[in-house]
């Protein structure tokens, strides 16, 4: 939605350049470049961890170059907890119950598809991360055992608790447990009264105006100074037949990131988004849409960057 | 004796074979860009086996449903003049024009959880949100217009005569319709089922909304391309495409034996 308006307003002032924006799962946006080959002069995704991942790594075949080999994290989001005035428990939920009130049966919580979107790999963390904040271990079983027909695992070492997703996820009829592919799906299940919870961004509850239950930060995934602490959790996506690479997200503070391919059509003109993005109009668009952008902008291969963008961020290097 | 083709028929073959191409290259690309060491693997995958019996049951659920409603329906649309009949005509075609997330939209309102239908069906056990139920009701409700029209059109073609001279030699109305009308229009309303199931199987976005779990094929298909990417998504494409093909073709054998 923030890039809905972000388009109008670089529109408006840059008549001479038309964008046209697809929206998808942070990870589907990536493989629209690298698998599809869609000829794109702009990505941004809510991962930025994934940019490095999916799209240093991978080569255009005319060029034998990686598609990318630089990117911007420019602003962060925390995770929350949207639900509805007729959400069971509503009245009763807060910051610090939550784990218990999601574990009832009859309390349905909707969640991305961790093996798609960002949003969901991030709800799974949140239950690590409850569970590591009170050092008492007795949230995440309650909330997921007995949910998926192949299950989801927790692996507890001293400094690190490692989620294990399936390669096939499923839920089991009758779970309380709802997936759906992007996180943004969920909406309309929370407002046909059909999901009593559904972990979002705090940006997207306040945007579609459901209720927002915070989430504290040590799980939220949102502040800065916790940056560590997220540290101490790792999701695993099992991927046995297909995957190319194998995709471990460890816990650390959301970062959106935006890049331009090396194959862009519009160089030139992806440039000038991107600078106006990051400059004080774009600020300004994202943070009326409750979108926080980051006080400076990182980048990562700050070096390889286009030169007109150097100005606008600082260097930085990401595990 | 074979005449000489007419300059109209040769520029219409023409142009009927660019849509022919335009139908069979796409199709055919799907088949055959699969290695088939891939396609093998595919066939032997559980989860795609388990998909595609469920997304053929489901939808073949759905055609019985809808033969036990939409054929009477049918029966009454072609024999009776009634007040509001165009009305209903329209209702019926109306799922062809909704675009399928938005019925799929609908249909949660109604059998959702906390729907009209859903919330009372839901405490006799009957669940719709990612169940089979939901599947059948969101193929039912995309697929119906197919069947409902195809055996109108049918029941229509035969004359009345034949039911009134079977009323005449003593026969029941009810016989009447299961001994006479029924049987001459079963080539039209088997066609219009096998539509309805086609139609039941290839859908994607009313199934979604109501049902991500457990996936139907084209679900599944989504899903491998969105996590897995474009070469685990293929042979589950091809394998669709290869399956809906031979139930296809045998149903048409059997329509024509039948007939």
């Amino acid at each position: 939605m923030p890039f809905d308006a972000l388009e109008a307003a670089f529109e408006a002032a840059n008549p001479d350049i038309d964008v046209r924006a697809e929206y998808h799962g942070s990870i589907q946006v990536i493989r629209h470049v690298t698998e599809l080959r869609e000829p794109i002069d702009v990505v941004a995704t809510a991962d930025a961890s994934l940019l490095p991942m999916l799209m240093y790594s991978t080569a255009v075949p005319e060029t034998g170059k990686p598609y990318t080999d630089w990117h911007i994290r420019f602003a962060s989001n925390r995770l929350a907890l949207a639900y509805t005035k007729d959400s069971y428990y509503g009245d009763e939920i807060t910051s610090e119950n939550w784990p218990d009130v999601l574990a009832l049966p009859d309390v349905k919580v909707g969640f991305a598809d961790p093996r798609f979107d960002a949003a969901g790999y991030r709800a799974l963390m949140a239950f690590a991360l409850v569970q590591e904040r009170s050092g008492k271990y007795v949230f995440f079983r309650p909330m997921f055992d007995g949910q998926f027909k192949s299950p989801v695992t927790l692996f507890l070492e001293d400094d690190l608790a490692t989620i294990t997703v399936p390669e096939v996820l499923e839920t089991k009829p009758g779970s309380h447990v709802v997936l759906r592919g992007a996180s943004i799906q969920l909406v309309a299940l929370l407002q046909s009264g059909d999901l009593d919870y559904a972990f979002e961004y705090e940006s997207v509850i306040r945007q579609r105006g459901l209720e927002l239950l915070s989430l504290p930060d040590e799980v939220n995934l949102g502040s800065a100074a916790h940056e560590s602490f997220y540290r101490k959790v790792q999701v695993n996506l099992d991927f046995k037949r297909f995957a190319t690479v194998k995709p471990q997200f460890r816990g650390e503070r959301i970062g959106y990131g935006i890049t331009i391919p090396t194959n862009a059509p519009h160089e030139e003109a992806a440039e000038r988004f991107v600078a106006f993005l990051l400059g004080p109009e774009g600020r300004r668009v994202m943070e009326s849409n409750a979108h926080p952008m980051f006080e400076t902008p990182v980048a990562d291969g700050y070096d390889r960057m286009p030169a007109s963008l150097k100005p606008l961020c600082e260097p930085a290097s990401f595990p | 004796m074979t005449r000489r083709p007419t300059t109209l028929e040769l520029v219409f073959a023409v142009a009927g074979g660019a849509l022919l191409f335009f139908l069979v290259a796409p199709v055919a690309t799907a088949l055959f860009s699969n290695s088939p060491g891939s396609l093998w693997d595919t066939l032997r995958d559980r989860e795609v086996l388990a998909s595609i019996r469920l997304t053929f049951g489901a939808a073949l659920a759905a055609v019985v449903l809808g033969m036990l409603t939409g054929v009477p329906l049918a029966y009454l649309l072609a024999r009776r003049s009634f007040r509001g009949r165009g009305l209903v005509q329209a209702v019926v075609s109306l799922p062809i024009v909704i675009p399928h997330t938005a019925a799929g939209i609908a249909l949660l309102l109604v059998f959702g959880r906390r729907g009209f239908l859903g919330m009372p069906l839901g405490r006799l056990g009957l669940v719709f949100t990612d169940s089979v139920p939901g599947i059948v009701v969101a193929m039912s409700f995309v697929g119906l217009p197919f069947l409902v029209t195809a055996a109108r059109d049918a029941f229509a073609s035969i004359e009345e005569e034949y039911e009134l001279a079977a009323l005449a030699d003593g026969a029941s109305r009810w016989q009447a319709f299961s001994r006479v009308a029924l049987p001459l229009a079963w080539p039209g309303v088997l066609s219009g089922a096998l539509m309805m199931w086609a139609r039941g199987v290839s859908e994607f976005g009313a199934v979604v909304i109501l049902a991500y779990h457990p996936k139907v094929v084209p679900v599944l298909v989504y899903e491998r391309f969105e996590g897995f990417g474009l070469s685990a998504a293929q042979p589950v494409a091809a394998i669709l495409i290869f399956a809906a093909l031979l139930a296809f073709i045998a149903l048409n054998l059997l329509a024509r034996i039948r007939r």
